[in-house]
């Protein structure tokens, strides 16, 4: 009773039991006499601390929820700053194949060497790479899916702690300002070198003068209008791109596609109202004769290109037919860019290239990683190509047309035509019948190379000859009669097997490596082929070799010792080795099976016996990147023609396409079967058509679109 | 066909490596039947025998006892196929359509080339060429050879033609192109292996088996 009253008195409940001692009555009277009982006490204690205690709480939950914030934010900053490095990195690609583009338009028309700012390509970015240097991290990492799902998890986190969308997108826009304000600063100074380079490069000898009213209307814009043009023809040339790339896959340039062909084409009629209003029907008329002239001239590149080279330009040829009738918009890329300005939401007019892109994907950085998955293609197996009796060792496209030649150890090399094919029984994929079947060599045939006008084939073999062939026509009747002109020449000067060969188109060149413990180049088709002839007394044996695509006067050759050396061709003198000091040399296991060079970076790409696949700067000769890459046995490597893909083959049965931005895996596909403890001999890349193809010692080659 | 794992991690990759030798191409350590697990294990097997000693042909026509004839016939005939490269390589060195328009052996027959629409009077060289690429494609065909480890009756059946067609090229080279025929058989004994194997396997009759083999005294006595 005593205790109950007590306890409804103060409103607290309390457990104690208090005035064991003394009778009721005393108790009573304390408490209504002094305020300061000993019950009281303890309730008001008691009350102050469950009081703090609550608070305290409270505190910690706003503290979990700033924390939980300031790790939100540190993660989204550093996802925008990798997709910036990213994104930069990929314009200065872009803006390296324009300078190598313009260079050879110059060289083209003038027959001199362009003087640009910096012709170095750009380096690769170290410290996107630093994280991942580990030589023997696993080979799946952070994956787009798991980047997004963390996302959305920590979104759903904060959601439920009243952490609203509006705050959030609040607190990305001031972000994504910083950032924007971040590149901005940067892109000044890139967009000072481009201007220089637009200056230097006497391209447009009119434009200077074309420009100069302009500069009345709008003061200091004669740089600026520069600077735009620059841009304007990497826009052009990124368009270009970004059509080729359309094809294999990529999203982000899809986006930046619709962005820039909208604005562009209003633009065509503002342009024409702004001239009016400047009067500028002098000008106008000039900057359209220049345009055409550009026009013309490209037309004109082309049209000696494709005599010249027919097939490997097959690629660029259409690049430059979407650019044409882009020209004379950027010519006068004044209007324009005030048009690209409004559509955008930052209203800095410089530096556009790289705002333009970053800021889109960070625009879209929510979407983008649901688009990627969306717009990402897939290869699906197509064309299975089944006549070889034995394991197809290597395999080659014709530059342009859907066309391949498969290398065979059964002595034979085939052509396919894949357009011709025999529908297959239940199963999705078509059979296709050789058209040809070249035989000359009396031993397996380990290498094959296609000349880039797609008009000669080069072979290599264990019985030590590299044939020359003459390909026949894709429509040739495969039951013709036997023409012995289709073997034109053999090259004989190796002593053993064999097992490389690379072709440098633009010079007609040809290199092999041999199990004799030489590398050759040749010239197939002067007189006196060899040119010249490389070794490496202590390396050994060469397993294969390439040329250097971004410095084409120097080869790369990987050794049995699993160093790889870069000689400079004419003087068949080492460069640069390729070797990472910390590791363990002449490990067997570490032999490189196949050794490609980046079309367009200083970058080497090695495919290593145990499992790798290891990346290496040109330049420095140091390690870039090294992966686990296969669950067996790298054995075969390719790069897409644009660069942005690799291609590897292993002997556990499965091709996978890497991503060469992050290094990750985007698809792996089982392809062949084992034969011994060989499995994937060779892969390719079409050179100018979305098709890819594995080879197999199961005596198969696929063909997947 | 039955297939036994392997109890043991061994450690023999056998593989051709780039850099690999002319010499040491396929050298590797025999490995038992029994303990191939690929699904090609029939053409291993008659390929590492091969390597071994061609010559020692019953050893190589010696079927393992647990596997299906059909598979083992078809997959000598695929070898036989494979290594008729060799002679043909040969045979477009010397034999011209000047020379031998048409394919012939004795005076007896003149065959016609069956790679085309209608069978087509081919010039020898044709004749050999169009006849491995025709059994290339039919010992390849999905519709009929869908896979290497079971194989239909009915295509079973086909083996035999294809045997007919190339044992041709065997015998165009033995009346034609003596010194090449002796050559590529002293080398590879081939001709001879192919013989014991369609007479093993009863894949042609013994009337068209015209070419006479070194010490089988049967066949070897109508040249001199």
């Amino acid at each position: 009773m005593e205790d109950n009253s007590l306890n409804h008195q103060n409103g607290v409940q309390v457990v104690k039991q208090v005035s064991a001692v003394g009778n009721n009555k005393e108790s009573d009277e304390g408490s209504v006499k002094a305020q300061y009982s000993i019950p009281g006490i303890l309730h008001f204690i008691q009350h102050e601390w469950a009081r703090f205690e609550l608070e305290r709480s409270q505190w910690e939950v706003d503290r979990a929820e700033l924390q939980a914030r300031i790790a939100f934010l540190q993660g989204e900053r550093k996802g925008q700053e990798n997709l910036k490095n990213d994104l930069v990195r990929r314009i200065k690609m872009l803006e390296y194949a324009l300078k190598q583009e313009r260079s050879k338009f110059h060289k083209l028309k003038y027959g001199t060497d362009l003087q640009q700012g910096d012709m170095n390509p750009p380096a690769m970015d170290e410290t996107s790479n630093e994280n991942q240097l580990d030589s023997d991290q696993p080979y799946i990492s952070v994956s787009n899916s798991t980047w997004k799902q963390g996302r959305q998890l920590l979104r759903q986190y904060l959601q439920e702690i009243g952490y609203t969308d509006r705050i959030i997108d609040v607190r990305s826009t001031r972000v994504r300002a910083l950032l924007g304000l971040n590149n901005n600063a940067e892109q000044e100074e890139n967009h000072n070198g481009s201007s220089l380079n637009g200056g230097e490069s006497n391209k447009r000898p009119s434009e200077g003068q074309g420009r100069k009213p302009f500069k009345k209307e709008r003061p200091g814009s004669l740089a600026e209008a520069m600077m735009l043009e620059a841009e304007q023809a990497v826009m052009a040339n990124m368009e270009f791109l970004t059509n080729s790339e359309m094809e294999m896959d990529d999203d982000e340039d899809d986006i930046i596609n619709d962005k820039d062909v909208e604005p562009m084409e209003d633009a065509d009629d503002d342009v024409k109202t702004t001239r009016k209003k400047a009067k500028g029907d002098r000008l106008c008329s000039d900057v359209d004769a220049e345009a055409m002239e550009v026009l013309n001239e490209l037309t004109l590149l082309f049209e000696s290109e494709e005599r010249n080279d027919k097939g490997e330009q097959g690629d660029w040829n259409q690049g430059y037919q979407t650019t044409i009738p882009k020209r004379p918009i950027a010519t006068s890329g004044v209007a324009v860019n005030e048009e690209f300005t409004e559509g955008m939401d930052t209203t800095l007019g410089l530096g556009e290239l790289a705002q333009l892109t970053v800021n889109n994907d960070a625009e879209n950085t929510y979407d983008m990683a649901t688009s990627k998955e969306a717009f990402r293609k897939t290869w699906n197996a197509k064309y299975t190509l089944r006549s070889h009796f034995d394991g197809v060792r290597a395999l080659a496209f014709h530059p342009t047309e859907p066309v391949l030649i498969t290398g065979s150890e059964d002595h034979t090399l085939k052509l396919w035509n894949l357009q011709k094919t025999v529908p297959a029984k239940k199963s999705a994929s078509l059979d296709v019948e050789p058209l040809y079947t070249f035989r000359c060599h009396n031993k397996p045939v380990l290498c094959l190379a296609i000349s880039g006008s797609g008009d000669y084939c080069y072979s290599g073999s264990v019985d030590s000859a590299i044939h020359v062939w003459n390909v026949p026509n894709s429509n040739i009747d495969p039951y013709d009669q036997f023409d012995p002109e289709i073997l034109y020449t053999t090259l004989q000067g190796h002593t053993n097997a064999v097992w490389g060969l690379s072709v440098l188109s633009s010079k007609q060149q040809l290199l092999s490596c041999s199990a004799d413990g030489t590398i050759k180049l040749w010239m197939p088709h002067s007189e006196v082929p060899l040119l010249n002839t490389f070794t490496s007394e202590q390396d050994g044996v060469p397993s294969s070799v390439d040329f250097i695509r971004d410095h084409p006067v120097q080869i790369v050759a990987a050794y049995n010792s699993s160093h790889s050396i870069i000689f400079d061709a004419e003087t068949a003198k080492p460069v640069v080795r390729l070797e990472s000091g910390q590791e363990q040399a002449n490990a067997p296991n570490k032999m490189i099976n196949k050794i490609v060079s980046h079309p367009t970076l200083p970058l080497t790409i090695t495919a290593h016996e145990d499992r790798h696949i290891r990346f290496w700067d040109n330049v420095s000769g140091q390690m870039v990147h090294s992966m686990v890459a296969h669950l067996d046995a790298v054995t075969s490597l390719a790069v897409d023609p644009n660069g942005l893909y690799l291609l590897s083959g292993s002997h556990d049965c499965s091709i996978r396409l890497w991503h060469l931005d992050n290094k990750t895996c985007v698809q792996e596909i089982t392809a062949h079967r084992k034969k011994f403890d060989e499995s994937i001999l060779d892969v390719a890349f079409h050179p100018s058509k979305p098709y890819i193809a594995s080879a197999g010692a199961d005596g198969l080659a696929k063909v997947f679109v | 066909m039955s297939k036994m794992k392997m109890a043991d991690g061994a450690t023999i990759l056998r593989r051709n490596r780039p850099g690999t030798k002319a010499e040491d191409f396929c050298r590797w350590p025999d490995e038992a039947y029994e303990e191939m697990d690929s699904t090609l294990a029939v053409q291993q097997c008659i390929q590492q025998l091969i390597r071994k000693d061609p010559t020692n042909i019953d050893l190589i026509l010696k079927m393992p006892e647990t596997l299906d004839e059909g598979v083992w016939k078809y997959e000598h005939l695929r070898q036989f196929c494979m290594e008729l490269n060799g002679l043909a390589i040969r045979l477009q060195e010397e034999c011209r359509p000047e020379t031998c328009n048409q394919m012939t052996a004795t005076e007896q027959w003149i065959f016609l080339c069956a790679a085309h629409k209608t069978p087509k009077e081919c010039a020898a060289i044709d004749y050999t060429r169009h006849t491995l690429d025709g059994a290339a494609c039919l010992l390849n065909s999905n519709k009929y050879f869908p896979s290497r480890v079971s194989i239909k009756e009915s295509s079973v059946a086909k083996l035999g033609s294809v045997c007919r067609r190339v044992y041709r090229i065997f015998s165009h080279a033995y009346y034609h192109h003596r010194t090449i025929f002796d050559e590529f058989e002293i080398e590879t004994c081939l001709c001879k292996r192919f013989t014991q194997f369609v007479t093993k396997y009863n894949l042609m009759s013994k009337d068209n088996l015209i070419v006479p083999i070194l010490g089988e005294a049967t066949i070897g006595e109508s040249e001199a």
